[in-house]
């Protein structure tokens, strides 16, 4: 399945992210089936689906750490043939580690390039000012919130500056309370930086609050099943009806029947 | 903007206990045993003549003896000089290979191969060996000494290293580390309580084979030698007291210097 370079932000960009045909396999079980995709650069791009759909994998794949069964990956332009500080993923689990401060931990990607320790400093400062952590940065992960460790790898991914930033459900784990904060966080980063977003929730609300478009993912194998563009403009009200209407429609897509107070919707042919 | 709610209850203190309590609950067991050992010793004593089993008073004054003489000071002196280098050689080997076979799989196939087919031969069975090929003195010795504490560290490493939590390498090779990168800031600092535990466990064999290799080894310097000879000429009181040195020895080293070590190493776990 083919699809539109579409973008809110910016207009439509110049593809940033082109996936051809995607296939991964491990051993007998298909996870992606000939997935197609296109993004442009500076996009906000949101994958949601069913466990096991493969979108965590598909992120793996658009990291470097996983190498595609077939198909093609290109970045601009370029194959992705391994890990590159050009598209850095921020895991579901923090990942931090439990042995660095606060401090060390985002300096991981600066301390690897070699930069002197006065530039480290320098830049762990501005990005902890920038993730609200510019309190701790003598903490071990242990000590912090699960909010606060999150911000903490959102900063350490920030620090060597990709172009590209991977996102697996990194609010998964969190409150819905810190959720919506780090959403409204993550929205602000986004916007003043240009980056290109791709996005893996389980969160219909997060995906439609902050994407340009929502991708729905099928389950085993891993496909494309619908693109949803959202054009609303940011920032956007969590509450709008419009949100609401697309999350019903996702929600539908998704087989799973959408709840109005109290009264059950029975499932009919969204269109799109 | 930021998320300033979590502030205040983010950071976990545990329950505080004070220093002195803290303290108290370490020592105290150690003080326990230490009692149980000299009771137990009293009694046999009493039971015994003392040309057999001499009492704990009299080898504590003997102790005070031997401590004033330069001829002892010089035996356990070679013995530490020994211990000192086979033990920091071996650890230094131990961490090599075990570091590398968490690296290449192939390394820890053959690592592993090694040190089952040698791990099952007690250290000083090497000794004769040794000492024909190096002759009688040091050299036997520090090499029994590496052999007894290079495998546990080996291990101790190997395993830690297979333990690597998979995700920080990820992260690691995400922001763009070389293989030697992911040593340095990944696999050493995730591995190093598994090679505080492959010291801890080497030591006390270094300890072992040292004095062990210091009786058959044919020398005529050191702890070993100095219990063994003591032996030869009925001196129970020299052999208990070179008894008592050695575990004071290895119980500061262990229980107070190794123990320090870890703390150091792993200072975040202990915040």
């Amino acid at each position: 399945m083919e699809i539109r370079v579409k973008s809110q932000l910016g207009g439509d960009g110049p593809e940033k992210i082109v996936v051809e045909k995607l296939v991964q396999s491990f051993d007998a079980l298909t996870v992606i089936d000939r997935i197609s995709l296109k993004v442009a650069e500076g996009e906000f791009l949101a994958i949601v689906g069913p466990s096991g759909c493969g979108k965590s994998t598909l992120l793996r794949v658009l990291a470097g750490l996983v190498k595609p069964t077939a198909g093609r990956v290109r970045i601009d332009g370029k194959d992705v043939n391994g890990p590159n500080r050009r598209h850095s993923l921020v895991f579901q689990e923090h990942a931090l580690f439990p042995w660095r401060t606060v401090f060390q931990n985002v300096a991981l990607g600066l301390e690897i390039e070699r930069q002197s320790h006065e530039q480290i400093r320098q830049r762990v400062t501005e990005l902890l000012a920038l993730v609200g952590l510019d309190q701790f940065p003598g903490y071990y992960p242990h000590q912090l919130s699960g909010g606060m460790r999150q911000r903490a790898a959102l900063a350490r991914v920030l620090a060597v500056d990709p172009d590209v930033l991977l996102l697996d459900e990194p609010f998964g784990a969190l409150d819905a309370m810190t959720r919506l904060t780090l959403q409204d966080e993550l929205l602000r980063i986004f916007l003043n930086s240009g980056k290109t977003v791709i996005l893996v929730t389980h969160d219909v609300e997060e995906a439609l609050f902050l994407a340009d478009r929502v991708i729905i993912m099928s389950t085993v194998p891993g496909r494309i099943r619908e693109v949803i563009p959202v054009t609303e403009k940011r920032p956007r009200d969590r509450g709008s009806a419009n949100l609401a209407g697309l999350k019903r429609t996702v929600l539908g897509i998704l087989g799973l029947e959408p709840v109005i107070g109290n009264v059950r919707v029975p499932e009919t042919n969204f269109s799109i | 903007m930021a998320e300033r709610t979590g502030t205040a209850e983010a950071v976990e203190r545990p329950e505080s206990l004070s220093a002195w309590q803290l303290r108290f609950a370490r020592v105290f067991p150690y003080a326990i045993a230490f009692l149980a050992i000299v009771a137990g010793w009293q009694v046999a004593a009493l039971i015994f003549p003392s040309y057999l089993i001499p009492s704990p008073g009299s080898v504590v004054r003997r102790l005070g003896g031997e401590l004033a003489r330069e001829a002892f000071l010089i035996t356990v002196g070679r013995s530490f000089f020994r211990l000192s280098i086979g033990f920091t050689l071996a650890s230094f080997l131990g961490l090599m290979v075990g570091l590398a076979s968490g690296v290449w799989p192939f390394f820890r196939r053959f690592t592993r191969a090694l040190v089952s087919i040698l791990q099952s031969v007690p250290p000083i069975a090497w000794v004769p060996l040794f000492i024909i090929l190096l002759g009688f003195g040091d050299y036997p010795i520090i090499l029994v000494i590496i052999i007894a504490a290079f495998f546990p560290m080996a291990v101790a490493v190997m395993n830690g290293v297979e333990q690597v939590e998979k995700l920080h390498v990820d992260v690691a090779r995400l922001l763009g580390a070389d293989n030697k990168q992911l040593i340095a800031k990944v696999y050493a600092p995730e591995v190093i309580p598994s090679i505080v535990t492959g010291a801890q466990v080497g030591f006390g064999n270094a300890w072992r084979s040292l004095i062990a290799a210091e009786m058959v080894g044919g020398v005529n310097i050191g702890l070993g030698w100095f219990i063994n000879f003591a032996g030869e000429i009925a001196d129970m009181t020299g052999v208990l007291t070179g008894i008592v040195v050695i575990g004071l020895f290895s119980a500061v080293l262990d229980g107070y210097v190794l123990e320090r070590l870890k703390r150091r190493l792993l200072k975040w776990k202990y915040v």
